[in-house]
């Protein structure tokens, strides 16, 4: 066996195990009824980007065989299937929309609030929400970083 | 010795960072009286201290010794205007002040260097510009922001010190009415995060204005490795004082509410515009 086949097992077998990883993440989150927690919506995309760079590299390698692995080329057109069928089209958008919503709704409270006269432990603890709020800024600026990424139909 | 009040506030500060276990969203400390390490005008600290409980901002404060200086802090929350700034979208950079002490510093090196007037361009709640006012300067406050201008005005009744708050564009004032004669130009925001297309267009109009004297700019920079890196080693402003043919005559450092919790202060560069 050659050095070069050698490292294209290593990353399909990291591959295989990392798009396991990725189906489970979906799953867990399509059956959430509540709000995504931020770091859910993190480990998503976090996994969405490992395999898509797995398949990237993987591509880039067996362009150098004669005859690529069949099972790992339906391994990867599997992974495809899932992220852009179950992800880029249904949940990606779900969480754009949760956030956007989100983001809103937390604006709203905490705008209405600004008028009341407050003590110290309240203003300490409205910064929280205001802290919270950043949070949820700040990530729907990277979703819709990977958004601007697809090509939409 | 504003070299060395600006050192002497930078260890202050780092004390103060060390050991502070509140949980407000700002603080600040301003010492309680003169001493050998803040040998200032006790009638000016006293202005600043007043500064500080006339600004509704803060909403606690407490005296503590820190390092060898007995201070007091200040406490504060500045959400609401941060919240108002990106639903208006108006304002280049959210409100995010300098130090009051700090403020007073880079003000005092403004009157070392000959200016007559301060301008403080997207101003906040005004603090340079008061601080330029407790030094005899004329003093006008520009910003953008309806909710800070109106807490300006607040500060500027209670506190007695007209420092001239205006509700304007500062990309669209007309400078010439205020007949300057030796302006310094205080920009607020990092060149990074907008401050460079406010300086573009403020350096534009004042050069359009016959018959002034001297103009100097003051440039809060950073060199935090978040941005892109300045090739001109000038803290973000390499591009705009390049094209500008300015010259960089003094560089102090500073501490600022957004470098509370870093171990880098920020620089303020004082250059003077050659005109064109």
């Amino acid at each position: 066996m050659t050095s070069n086949t050698e490292s294209v097992d290593e990353i399909a077998n990291s591959f295989s195990s990392e798009s396991e990883k990725l189906q489970n993440i979906i799953n867990e989150t399509q059956k959430k009824s509540s709000e995504l927690s931020i770091p859910e919506i993190i480990a998503n995309y976090f996994q969405i980007m490992n395999v898509n760079s797995h398949i990237t590299l993987l591509k880039k390698h067996m362009d150098t065989f004669d005859s690529p692995d069949s099972k790992l080329t339906e391994k990867i057109k599997e992974a495809e299937t899932l992220i852009s069928d179950k992800f880029n089209k249904k949940l990606h958008p779900f969480i754009m929309s949760q956030l956007t919503k989100s983001i809103e709704e937390s604006m709203e409270i905490l705008q209405s609030s600004q008028s009341q006269q407050k003590s110290k432990e309240e203003i300490e603890n409205e910064a929280k929400l205001y802290a919270a709020l950043r949070e949820k800024m700040s990530t729907k600026e990277f979703v819709e970083q990977y958004d601007k990424g697809l090509v939409h139909d | 010795m504003i070299e060395s009040l600006a050192k002497n506030l930078v260890e202050l500060k780092r004390e103060f960072a060390k050991t502070y276990s509140g949980t407000s969203h700002i603080q600040e400390v301003i010492p309680s009286s003169q001493s050998e390490l803040f040998p200032v005008n006790a009638e000016h600290l006293k202005l600043l201290h007043l500064f500080a409980s006339a600004n509704p901002i803060y909403y606690n404060s407490y005296e503590e010794k820190i390092g060898k200086t007995v201070c007091i802090v200040y406490e504060g929350d500045i959400n609401k205007f941060w919240l108002n700034s990106i639903q208006h979208g108006s304002s280049h950079a959210p409100f995010s002040p300098t130090w009051i002490f700090s403020a007073y510093v880079a003000t005092l090196l403004a009157q070392e260097i000959g200016v007559k007037e301060a301008i403080d361009i997207g101003s906040g709640d005004g603090r340079i510009a008061y601080c330029a006012k407790i030094l005899g300067l004329n003093s006008y406050s520009i910003e953008i922001d309806n909710l800070l201008v109106d807490l300006q005005k607040t500060i500027s009744t209670s506190t007695k010190m007209d420092f001239k708050p205006n509700c304007y564009d500062a990309t669209k004032f007309d400078y010439s009415k205020l007949k300057l004669e030796n302006p310094v130009f205080f920009i607020g925001g990092l060149a990074q995060m907008g401050g460079d297309i406010l300086a573009n267009s403020i350096i534009d109009t004042i050069n359009s204005i016959s018959g002034l004297g001297n103009i100097s700019m003051v440039f809060a920079g950073t060199y935090s490795k978040k941005y892109c890196p300045d090739e001109q080693s000038l803290a973000g402003w390499g591009q705009i004082i390049q094209k500008n043919k300015m010259d960089v005559i003094k560089t102090i450092y500073l501490p600022t509410v957004w470098t509370f919790r870093e171990p880098d202060e920020t620089p303020y560069l004082f250059a003077k515009l050659n005109s064109s």
